[in-house]
């Protein structure tokens, strides 16, 4: 914690939580429970990159499978021979997925902090203009149209930053955040103290909502990360800046658009579709898509399970 | 003492508090200025694209978007008579069932997760844990649907192999309706569980600690703990997710209801929901009213649920209610 | 502070500047293809644009629609209005479906550019093609995309593993003799010899109904799941069928049921993979057993060469592709490959030069197509093409998809003379009866979109033969009966009388 401690947070003297702890026998339950489901979250990933190391005969012959025939690093290699491609766009995931990230979160705390504040009069106004956008839009076209011909959103970073700064959801899950763990006392006793109001939320307020603040930088960068559609719709002529979800999604979707149009398109599809790279590649690159974020994981985590370990140190 | 005074000085108390206020709500009006012209220009400028939904779009001259729209002739409610269909019941049937099963099944298990995690004495299991539960959220439903493949295929998938090794009949899952509403249930629960539980994980970390020491003075149980202070404690949360939930009853995953059950149209009767069967039709009529008149429905159907759900909840718990 | 500022100001006035200086008075005109596979085209369009810059008076810039994101792209191009694409592709099968955009105002009327710059493309392309691309849009009846000169005619073919059909004591005469409904002694062979997990029969299910039945597809019906059929006479496609010029309820035929039958019996016998009778499954099965040769008789839409193509040298074993009929000429195939232009377009005259050049100027295709000659290519000592294969895993557009395949140069793995030969094989292709006629389904769209939901529920499962007919095929009827298909069919059929009256 930093400067500013919650006044209603003690430290509870060690020992005195023992006596609150479920039983060693619950927890080995929750324990089987948990491990049970993150397995079986788990080895999906795994499958993946099984698939990811399985030669292509294997896939031919007995489909995905946890045992294949034999095994190949093809996939691996080949990912490496696109080389600039591959890197360029792994460089733009990260430019996107941190600079979008530090944008919105800023964005969505400063939106949500006066929502929470029950003093703040325009907040009913301010709520609604938010909230109602999460249910109703313009539509696809139309949001291009503006995106594109006024904002000139088109084949630049902005064009994959913008359209998605900013959600409600995020909004009102802050606004929770903020409303279940920082006490209006805490304000007043600020305002008091003639704090100004970004001073408040700056040295008083953030401190305390770490653990939030945490989970919405990890929704963020989650949904900038996997985020591919906004390249499909906005780079046009300028595919240096690709982000590598776009990659692998251009990969699959070229797939499936043969795969259903190919009694339209004939031999041109079988063609095409013998071009195509193959499952292997795929899983290749699903690897190469979640390991960075895995490993970002833990830091955003860091937060929570902090903020964690003073709620089960509780008396 | 006398009136005089006492009038001059709440007189003085009200203006000082009155430009106060002002200030705050100056300084705090600007906290909100970046999200709002954002929302503005991304969100509501768009929004007279709505009118789509009622007119016949198509080009005309001078070919502007903004010149189309005036001159589509206005059709009233045409665009919307898609859902006088046979499989209206089903696919309606399917988004609400589905939608409203896993809404509570969501929320039981993700609070149950939530309370498990935060009660280990562990924290590197518990952070082990969340880390693996937050993988599903990564894997495309199209890399989803080859696992699921993996388990299922008529020909090389463990299920039908483990029936043939044991001489029982291979059941073919993808023309089989059977097995799929738990399918489904499955993945939506595997997809989504690690992503709720650790919204309501973070704010059961916010819950101050205070009350489960007053709890304990009292002689409390854990169990007693969680039911008296930690559900309590998450309700807002608990509530504002339901919300939202309720929302987007209307709206279903497509990915789950397409992708993972490899577009058979064998299993439409359990998989076929509002947006499988817009994408289907918009695929052969390319009708952009008719698409849009979709998503306005969905939009107005959920609005709609909200501001009934939203009502309701201020009346029992105004604290937490969204708006 | 101030310091900074005003070194930024003065940075982005200089590059203000430089960039005012790089553009020079020339309009830039951009193309939007599909089905590309191109990451680096600043070689070619640096050529392209030193070609262009008197011919056409404006510069080039591409933008290279994959298979699977040009659907989403042009029609969000085309619906929004943007006059930053000028030339779009379109044809009967893509999402911006040429007859439909036209005539909903998206495409420019060309007559009248043809008439003032298109001499030598109509010179280039044949008067047929011409044809095809007349029909009744938005400025009423003309032509509104430059059609493709390519394989112009559809023809589906069995394709057979020879190797493996030799090695089960049969010839390629015995399957014809035999037919479709004959082929269970040599399947049973088949099954016997490569043992239980071998499925001799690799369908694309639709196309086998349609070899069967001798149906063909109906330009403007449900793109998903044709609804409708004309029947084609298969001893000669350009006389009426065996139903004459009326449009049917293709799953209603007695035809229909029988190739069903035919097909559960088949399946049931274990003779086709299970994974061939699921939507998504389908095509990559498909594609794999075809790669493996693992198959011994399949089908095949086919085109002029395809024998001659990597992918099928590649199976390593002999491959024939044993035609059901002559070649034929229909709507969906005349209209396959087109380039229109967005009548947001700011620049028509200098994109309908372009395009004309494109289809008519050998150097011009050449370049846009195989690359630039030392780098994507070379010329061996028979003046053939031989590519480069790094250069062009950057460079491969999509060669039917951008216009007049005819003026291409011979490759050296398709041989000496094969664009002469590929051009006669399709300029004597007849055309069906019907040709030119197009179902406009706006008045039936809601019906269109029900039927197609209901097809797309039962006619893979059924084609492939995973469901019993006995109970399906009733359902499935029903079902469409329900959804309206007769309100469907009275729609075209009406049209159809209408248009072969004129």
């Amino acid at each position: 914690m930093t400067a500013i401690t919650p006044p209603a947070r003690k430290k509870i003297k060690a020992g005195s939580f023992s006596l609150n702890r479920f039983s060693t026998r619950t927890q080995a339950l929750f324990h089987v429970i948990l491990l049970l489901f993150s397995l079986l979250c788990i080895i999906p990933f795994i499958f993946v990159i099984i698939i990811a190391f399985s030669s292509e005969d294997s896939i031919r012959q007995i489909g995905y499978s946890f045992t294949p025939i034999s095994w190949s690093t093809d996939a691996f290699a080949y990912t490496f021979k696109l080389g600039n491609a591959l890197w360029r766009s792994y460089l733009n995931s990260f430019l996107i997925t941190i600079v979008g990230t530090v944008l919105s979160v800023a964005m969505t705390v400063l939106y949500a902090y006066p929502l929470y504040r029950r003093d703040y009069k325009y907040r009913k106004f301010f709520n609604f203009l938010s909230f109602f956008t999460m249910i109703f839009g313009g539509g696809l076209v139309p949001t291009y149209v503006i995106c594109k011909s006024v904002l000139g959103l088109s084949d630049n970073y902005a064009a994959l930053i913008v359209p998605m700064l900013f959600s409600p959801f995020n909004v009102i899950i802050m606004r929770t955040f903020l409303q279940t763990t920082v006490p209006p006392e805490l304000i007043e006793a600020a305002t008091i103290d003639g704090s100004g109001e970004y001073s408040t939320l700056l040295r008083i307020v953030l401190p305390v909502v770490k653990p939030g603040i945490a989970t919405i930088a990890l929704l963020v960068s989650l949904a900038y990360w996997n985020e591919w559609f906004l390249s499909l719709l906005y780079l046009n002529k300028n595919m240096s800046i690709m982000p590598l979800q776009y990659l692998l999604m251009r990969m699959q979707r070229n797939a499936d658009f043969l795969a259903k149009n190919s009694s339209m398109l004939g031999a041109d599809a079988s063609k095409a579709a013998a071009q195509l790279p193959s499952q292997s590649l795929k899983m290749a690159l699903v690897v190469f898509i979640v390991i960075p974020i895995a490993c970002a994981y833990p830091f955003f985590q860091r937060y929570v399970i902090a903020g964690l370990t003073i709620g089960s140190v509780k008396g | 003492m006398t009136l005089t005074k006492a009038h001059a000085g709440s007189g003085l108390r009200r203006m000082r508090t009155s430009s106060a206020s002002r200030k705050k709500a100056f300084w705090l009006t600007t906290m909100m200025l970046p999200g709002a012209v954002w929302l503005l220009l991304i969100r509501y400028l768009p929004m007279f694209g709505i009118v789509i939904a009622f007119k016949n779009y198509r080009a005309y001259r001078p070919n502007t978007f903004w010149n189309n729209i005036i001159q589509s002739e206005f059709v009233g409610l045409k665009n919307f008579e898609f859902l006088n269909s046979p499989d209206t019941g089903i696919m309606i049937r399917n988004t609400l069932g589905y939608n409203l099963l896993w809404i509570i099944l969501g929320l039981v298990i993700s609070v149950a997760f939530a309370i498990m995690m935060s009660e280990l004495s562990s924290r590197f299991l518990a952070k082990s844990y969340q880390t693996m539960m937050f993988f599903p959220y990564f894997l495309s439903w199209v890399v989803a649907s080859y696992f699921v493949l993996a388990f299922l295929d008529p020909t090389s998938g463990m299920i039908p192999f483990m029936q043939k090794a044991t001489g029982q009949k291979i059941t073919n899952f993808y023309h089989d309706t059977t097995w799929w509403p738990l399918i489904l249930t499955i993945c939506n629960l595997w997809k989504n569980l690690g992503y709720s539980s650790v919204l309501y994980l973070a704010a059961i970390t916010g819950i101050d600690t205070t009350q489960y020491e007053a709890a304990a003075v009292d002689g409390a149980s854990k169990w007693q703990q969680i039911w008296h202070v930690t559900l309590p404690g998450i309700r807002p949360m608990i509530v504002i997710l339901l919300i939202m939930n309720i929302g987007k009853i209307f709206n279903a995953d497509f990915g789950l209801f397409y992708n993972v059950p490899q577009n058979s149209g064998s299993l439409y009767p359990v998989t076929q929901v509002v947006d499988t069967y817009v994408y289907r039709a918009y695929a052969n009529t390319h009708n952009l009213g008719m698409s849009s008149a979709a998503g306005f429905l969905q939009s107005a159907v959920g609005m709609l649920c909200i501001i009934g759900a939203n009502a309701l909840v201020r009346k029992i718990d105004p604290e937490s209610s969204l708006f | 502070m101030k310091k900074f500022l005003a070194l930024i100001l003065t940075l982005a006035m200089v590059l203000a500047a430089c960039s005012f200086a790089v553009a020079d008075d020339l309009p830039t005109i951009t193309i939007m293809f599909h089905g590309s596979n191109v990451s680096d085209d600043s070689a070619v369009l640096e050529k392209v644009n030193e070609y262009i810059a008197d011919k056409v008076g404006a510069k080039l810039e591409v933008i290279w629609g994959t298979w699977g994101d040009f659907d989403e792209k042009a029609v969000n191009v085309l619906t929004s209005g943007d006059k930053d694409v000028d030339m779009v592709f379109t044809c009967s099968w893509s999402a911006d479906e040429y007859n439909s955009y036209a005539k909903k105002g998206y495409f420019l009327k060309l007559d009248d550019l043809i008439e003032a710059y298109g001499a030598d493309l109509k010179a280039a392309i044949p008067e047929s093609l011409m044809q095809a691309a007349t029909i009744e849009g938005a400025e009423g009846k003309g032509i509104y995309a430059v059609n493709g000169f390519k394989d112009t005619a559809t023809q589906n073919t069995w394709d057979v593993n020879v190797t493996l059909l030799n090695e089960l004591g049969y010839t390629v005469d015995d399957l014809k003799a035999k037919g479709f409904f004959g082929w269970d002694e040599i399947f049973a062979k088949a099954k016997e010899v490569k043992g239980d997990s071998f499925y001799p029969f690799l369908v694309e299910p639709m196309v086998a109904e349609r070899m069967v039945t001798n149906s063909i597809i109906v330009a403007g019906d449900a793109g998903s799941t044709n609804l409708l059929s004309l029947y084609l006479n298969p001893d000669d496609v350009s006389k009426d069928g065996a139903y004459g010029n009326k449009l049917l309820n293709k799953f209603a035929t007695p035809e229909y049921k029988a190739f069903v039958d035919q097909m559960h019996k088949y399946y049931e016998a274990g003779y086709i993979d299970p994974a061939l009778s699921v939507a998504e499954t389908s095509n990559d099965a498909r594609t794999n057993h075809q790669k493996d040769a693992s198959y011994l008789i399949g089908t095949q839409s086919y085109a002029f060469g395809y024998e001659f193509s990597a992918d099928v040298l590649a199976r390593g074993v002999e491959v024939q592709f044993v035609p059901c009929t002559t070649p034929y000429v229909d709507t969906t195939a005349s209209q396959g490959a087109m380039m229109a232009i967005n009548s947001a377009s700011e620049h028509p005259e200098e994109s309908f030069k372009f395009l004309a050049l494109l289809n008519s100027d050998p150097v011009l295709m050449t370049l846009m197509n195989y690359g630039v000659e030392g780098i994507h290519y070379t010329l061996n000592d028979d003046g053939l093409v031989v590519f480069n294969d790094d250069a062009r895993a950057t460079y491969s557009p999509w060669t039917n998809g951008m216009g007049n395949v005819t003026i291409l140069p011979d490759t050296a793995s398709e041989g000496a003379g094969f664009r002469k030969s590929f051009q006669e094989y399709y300029a004597g292709a007849l055309g069906i009866p019907s040709l030119g006629f197009v179902f406009d389904n706006s008045p039936v769209e809601n019906e269109m979109a029900a039927l197609g939901n209901v097809a797309a529920q039962y006619a893979l499962a059924l084609d492939c033969g995973a469901v019993d007919p006995e109970t399906e095929l009733p359902a499935f009827l029903a079902a469409l009966d329900a959804a309206g298909m007769q309100t469907y069919l009275d729609a075209a059929n009406a049209q159809l009388d209408a248009y072969l009256a004129k």
